[in-house]
């Protein structure tokens, strides 16, 4: 079993492609969990997160969940697979980074439980587009299996205690990642994210905290962890998602009626310079993407190309180019196949037209 | 804030520029290297809150009795080192937890085989028996007297099923 397989094999969030979404890309649950009575990873000595590690590897695959799904310890694998697992969102740059670390990812690559991350036990449940009740059922599902095998640290006054502050109680951040083109066009993002600010919601960049936004994509999430049920954070989330959602929709429907041929311009200027570019950056490449992909939701492309757009997305982040090709490349070489994968890819895109949504 | 070509902590030069959305407000931090290590800056929910445990800088004066870990590791580091520090450290987190949190006490689920009424309560009176051992040596008295209180309301659950 390699990196190599998780990244061809059918997945969630590359194959899904009847759940895909105009706004919401995906939605995601992540559980913190640690076993009573062993020091946190970042204050325990090797032998106890050796023990962490057995203990909680031997839960895992025993669960139905995980049947025929991916082992992976951190210290086995190259740079390179490690990365391609965080662009992946399957395990978070902390874990990669460690060598103490190993993920549990199951075939569908829907759930990942990462063990001796900065708790031992990270539950997560990913989801493509928006599905906030089905992927906490699941991550539920998976909390009630494990705590009698694996005897959660839990206190009633605190609840589940973790090793930061910010995650003690439910444990639990929900989240959604979100494209928002019309927001960002429109000048209207930094109000929303503000006004979500106010209200203990986290905005980041594509690939969690500490990253900028590019391609015009954010994961919103709860900031707070305790003193709210499981439920009320979740309804608290799904609230402003679908508030967030039809701002996004206002923005659009007003840019594409202001602008007139500007809005389709824009997007018949992304394919153009998607279709003939010999050297794309990571960047260009996503922000030309979301315009493209703005596009296929308003009707000035065919719907049927967003799946493309969102592939192309995906492994256009620099370790899936070097394990698509499956060497390590420097960046302009990454450029070169990137630029080339891409316009492969829209080769046979047809012309934008004007917007029908 | 300030001079964005040098640290906001230091006053070296700054490599890192971090871009906070906190409450509503985005507030720019400049960093050096070093400081951002620190501070863990790559995660801005920890960056902010090692920032605001770095200000007092006394000896270590509370160490948890199960794993060693001390109320100067929690400033340096802003994370806990074992499940029962949580006990320990209980009185100075008290605080944090209302600045970062929606109020101090769980709201939710409780682990499977947990819930219901008596089987809990047993198992919650060993734990808060160990957690009042840990917080008398600790000195953590506030905790103590609250752990003390639980017990006995616990002990009185337990008898009366």
């Amino acid at each position: 079993m390699s990196v190599r397989d998780i990244l061809q094999a059918e997945n969630e969030l590359t194959h899904m492609l009847g759940a895909q979404q105009p706004v919401v890309l995906s939605t995601r649950i992540r559980l913190a969990r640690n076993l009573s009575g062993l020091p946190f990873p970042g204050w325990s000595k090797p032998a106890q997160r050796e023990e962490v590690a057995e203990r909680c590897l031997r839960s895992l695959v025993a669960l139905p969940r995980f049947r025929r799904g991916h082992v992976l310890r951190m210290a086995e694998l190259a740079d390179l697979d490690r990365t391609v697992l965080v662009e992946r969102h399957l395990v978070s740059k902390e874990l990669a980074a460690g060598k103490a670390g190993a993920a549990v990812i199951s075939r569908d690559q829907t759930c990942s439980v990462m063990v001796n991350e900065e708790d031992h036990l990270r539950i997560q449940v990913v989801k493509a587009g928006w599905h906030l009740a089905s992927a906490w059922q699941i991550a539920e599902q998976l909390d009630d299996a494990l705590a009698p095998r694996l005897g959660f640290a839990f206190s009633e006054r605190l609840g589940y205690l973790t090793a930061c502050p910010t995650n003690v109680g439910t444990g639990l951040r929900a989240s959604a990642m979100l494209h928002l083109p019309g927001l960002c066009l429109s000048g209207h993002m930094d109000k929303v994210a503000r006004g979500l600010g106010q209200d203990g919601l986290a905005v980041r960049g594509w690939l969690g905290e500490g990253t900028e936004a590019v391609g015009n994509v954010f994961q919103i999430s709860n900031q707070q962890t305790l003193g709210r049920s499981e439920e009320e954070i979740r309804r608290h989330l799904a609230g402003w998602i679908k508030h967030v959602v039809e701002q996004e929709w206002n923005a659009r429907r007003r840019l594409a009626a202001d602008e007139g041929e500007k809005f389709v311009d824009r997007a018949a200027r992304a394919l153009g310079l998607l279709r003939h570019a010999r050297l794309l950056t990571s960047a260009e490449s996503m922000n030309m993407l979301s315009l493209l992909r703005l596009a296929c939701d308003m009707g000035c492309l065919p719907e049927e190309r967003r799946s493309t757009v969102d592939r192309l997305m995906i492994e256009g982040q620099p370790a899936h180019v070097q394990a698509l090709v499956g060497a390590e490349l420097d960046s302009d070489a990454r450029d070169v196949r990137r630029a080339a994968a891409v316009r492969e890819a829209l080769r046979d895109f047809p012309e934008a037209g004007p917007p029908t949504a | 804030m300030g001079d964005s070509s040098r640290c906001s902590i230091c006053g070296q030069p700054a490599t890192v520029d971090l871009t906070q959305i906190d409450a509503g407000k985005f507030t720019k931090v400049h960093l050096c290297d070093a400081c951002a290590q620190k501070g863990g800056a790559t995660d801005p929910s920890v960056f902010k809150l090692a920032d605001a445990l770095a200000a007092p800088s006394a000896p270590a004066a509370i160490v948890c009795p199960a794993c060693g870990f001390t109320d100067v590791d929690f400033r340096k580091r802003g994370r806990l080192g074992c499940p029962a520090c949580w006990t320990v450290f209980a009185d100075a987190l008290g605080g944090l937890l209302s600045k970062v949190q929606h109020d101090a006490a769980h709201q939710g689920r409780a682990p499977a085989g947990s819930s219901g009424a008596a089987g809990p309560a047993r198992v919650r009176l060993e734990s808060a028996r160990r957690e009042l051992e840990a917080a008398v040596k600790a000195e953590a008295f506030e905790t103590a007297a609250r752990l003390r209180d639980e017990i006995l309301r616990l002990e009185a659950v337990v008898k009366s099923s």
